[in-house]
């Protein structure tokens, strides 16, 4: 996996952030800049890889084509990626470094909800347009902001056809235990799946939350056990639910549903897990089984695939195609405006409705993308399976996770 | 029976913890030099188990007898060829050259390794074990029991053995055993590999356990600090103390608190003990 790509270590991003600063004196004219945030080490590593690959993809294809058409001429994209280190509050200096010392035209936004919601209130003051591929929460987006547009829908879409799949296919399942990572989305996504399910009369039986970097699940997950929940629903991040299920699995914990957000959605995952991974449940905001057609760059999600594929060497995973979603969408912004004027760009962007490879962008008053339908999948024989919408689905709900 | 559970748990986990923190309070008590190499030192480990397994096929109990001689030597000449230069300085200034290769060696690992999260999935698993109405997970029960042999092993040494007691003995009086005839560099430079041998022999046995990225050596140190403060600083029973005491503080803290408490109890723990007992719980000044 991602052999073919080392990760950029911190000093080697100063370089090409310097290197970038001088050379843009003379290319200033011919491009398009856009600053990029990312945690490129510290615990969020992982994710950085996964937007790296996302955005390197839309920028080499972007370039190969020409480079963007504003108005009667075509623009190279270059972005500049700045570590943050996984720490928040560095990743809102990077972003204020990126636009003023930088100049940036455009910004991408840090990984996740909550260092977005963080670095938002930088590109706001200084009225950028910013795309965040990989922030779901509610409460990124209700801050007033202009300038702010999220790829992902709100979390709620992803419990809440999960919780009528479930609901319809094993009406069996009616204690649910909630175990939830103590970090912004992860959280949030918890207290969606709360309300989903007692609004279809689940009992939930067990909900509490474990600390940011917990070594050790074994407690809550004996006091689940003892409890006999049909449903298991964990939260986390990969390597968070790739501890909790190999522990479910030491302390022969079995229920007929087990779902996991988000961490299965990866090959890690499974790779990781093997057989223990068989079965579980999960939802992410995008799948390569998906099938639209789109005016963006790629075109059909086949060819971002078969791109992706020829480039990276296997498929692409939700967080890879939202970050290349985000250039796209940006691309489509500039070319509607035929400017990079700042303020054009965020017009477009507010009043786009397109449909791309990732599917139909529109976003709503808040900015945060309103038109896509999230699939749900599970992890049969070693592969993820779309279980839901019914138009794509490869298969049906499988009960009983070991 | 829930309380059985809870107990089991928190003693496995503790095993593993006593096994994460010797080396390191070894290497504190004896150098005065709190290493910050240590986490990623298990990290290295763990990716040795992990390639020994996936491309050799070696299972990670057998790994160890790898690991065991490379680390030493790695540690050896850590501290004779960089640490020892500066080993009379302020803690501080070894704490930042710990601190430094630290950085290095952990990006490194993310050059050479990718920061994806790696798993070592034995094939079969090892599954678990009942006794009685408690689950004991294979893997945890071998690393636990392996974890204590390995902290046996070290407290002989120091003990019983002639290089042993030289280490104790620089320990308690650094110009004394020198007068003695005691080669005080040689012997810190033992110490220093001793350490990094217990880190990277509990690689393995943690990559078992926990997924591995080059990042989460971190993770290690914090529960490494917690033990050896716990326990009592160079003393290896201290660390074996510390580190069940800080399994079942997690375990029941987690029980009875809430998940997201059970680190909080546990640091709730160390400030207690540095208030009552600042030299830990089996802390004796001198002695190993």
């Amino acid at each position: 996996m991602l052999k073919n790509r080392l990760p950029l270590t911190p000093l080697a991003a100063l370089a090409l952030t310097w290197g970038a600063a001088f050379w843009n004196v003379a290319q200033a004219q011919d491009t398009i800049r856009i600053g990029a945030p990312l945690p490129i080490t510290g615990p969020l590593s992982p994710e950085a890889t996964k937007l790296q690959n996302g955005i390197n993809l839309w920028v080499e294809t972007a370039n190969k084509a020409g480079g963007i058409k504003v108005g009667n001429k075509r623009m190279k994209v270059e972005v500049l990626a700045v570590d943050y280190q996984s720490n928040t509050p560095r990743a809102v200096q990077a972003a204020e470094k990126l636009i003023t010392e930088d100049k940036v035209n455009f910004l991408f936004s840090p990984m996740g909800s909550g260092a977005t919601k963080a670095a938002s209130s930088v590109s706001e003051k200084y009225q950028v347009p910013t795309i965040a591929a990989t922030a779901s929460s509610e409460q990124v987006y209700d801050q007033g902001y202009k300038f702010l547009f999220g790829t992902f829908t709100p979390n709620q879409t992803l419990t809440e056809p999960l919780a009528d799949l479930v609901q319809k296919q094993a009406p069996g399942v009616q204690r649910i235990a909630i175990l939830a990572r103590n970090d912004l989305f992860p959280l949030a996504i918890a207290q969606e799946m709360e309300k989903s399910a007692k609004s279809r009369n689940m009992k939930v039986v067990y909900s509490e939350k474990y600390a940011i970097g917990a070594l050790d699940h074994a407690s809550a997950l004996s006091q689940i056990k003892a409890l006999a929940p049909h449903w298991i629903f964990a939260t986390g991040y990969i390597n968070d639910l790739i501890l909790i299920k190999k522990q479910m699995a030491d302390l022969r914990i079995d229920a007929p549903v087990v779902t996991m957000i988000a961490g299965p959605a990866y090959k890690e995952f499974v790779d990781a897990l093997g057989k223990g991974a068989e079965n579980v449940t999960s939802a992410a905001w995008w799948h390569p089984a998906v099938r639209y057609k789109g005016s963006d760059l790629f075109g059909t999600t086949e060819n971002f695939n078969k791109l992706f594929r020829a480039k990276y060497g296997r498929d692409p995973d939700y967080g890879e195609a939202s970050s290349a979603v985000a250039g796209a969408v940006l691309q489509l912004a500039i070319e509607k405006a035929g400017t990079t004027d700042r303020k054009a760009v965020r017009e477009a962007l507010a009043n786009m409705k397109v449909t791309t490879f990732f599917g139909p962008i529109e976003f709503g008053p808040t900015g945060q993308v309103h038109s896509l339908q999230p699939p749900v999948f599970q992890i049969q024989n070693g592969t993820q399976v779309v279980i839901l919408p019914e138009a794509i689905k490869q298969g049906s709900l499988r009960l009983g996770v070991k | 029976m829930l309380y059985l559970q809870i107990l089991a748990n928190g003693l496995m986990l503790g095993g593993l913890y006593a096994c994460i923190g010797a080396g390191f309070s070894l290497v504190w008590g004896v150098l005065n030099v709190i290493n910050i190499l240590h986490g990623s030192f298990i990290v290295l480990g763990g990716y040795l188990a992990f390639y020994a397994y996936s491309v050799a096929g070696i299972h990670p109990f057998f790994s160890l007898l790898i690991a065991a001689p490379v680390f030493f030597a790695l540690g050896y000449i850590v501290q004779s060829g960089l640490v020892n230069r500066m080993i009379g300085a302020p803690v501080l200034l070894t704490l930042t050259l710990t601190f430094g290769l630290d950085l290095m060696l952990s990006n490194g690992m993310l050059a050479a390794f990718t920061a994806d999260f790696k798993k070592v999935s034995l094939d079969p698993p090892l599954g678990a074990v009942l006794a009685g109405p408690v689950v004991l997970p294979v893997d945890r029960l071998i690393a636990m029991v392996l974890a204590l042999a390995l902290v046996g092993l070290l407290y002989l040494t120091l003990s019983r053995s002639r290089i042993g007691r030289a280490i104790v003995a620089v320990r308690m009086d650094r110009e004394a055993a020198a007068l003695m005839g005691v080669r005080v560099k040689t012997v810190y430079a033992i110490t220093f590999g001793l350490g990094a041998l217990m880190a990277g022999v509990s690689g393995p046995l943690l990559a078992m356990i926990f997924p591995i990225s080059p990042l989460s050596g971190s993770a290690y140190l914090s529960k490494a600090f917690v033990v050896c403060v716990l326990g009592g600083l160079g003393s290896v029973p201290g660390a074996l103390v510390g580190g069940l005491a800080l399994g079942l503080a997690e375990s029941f803290g987690s029980l009875w608190l809430g998940p997201e408490h059970a680190t909080t109890l546990s640091f709730v723990l160390l400030i207690l003990i540095l208030l009552v007992r600042p030299e830990g719980l089996l802390g004796r000044k001198g002695y190993a």
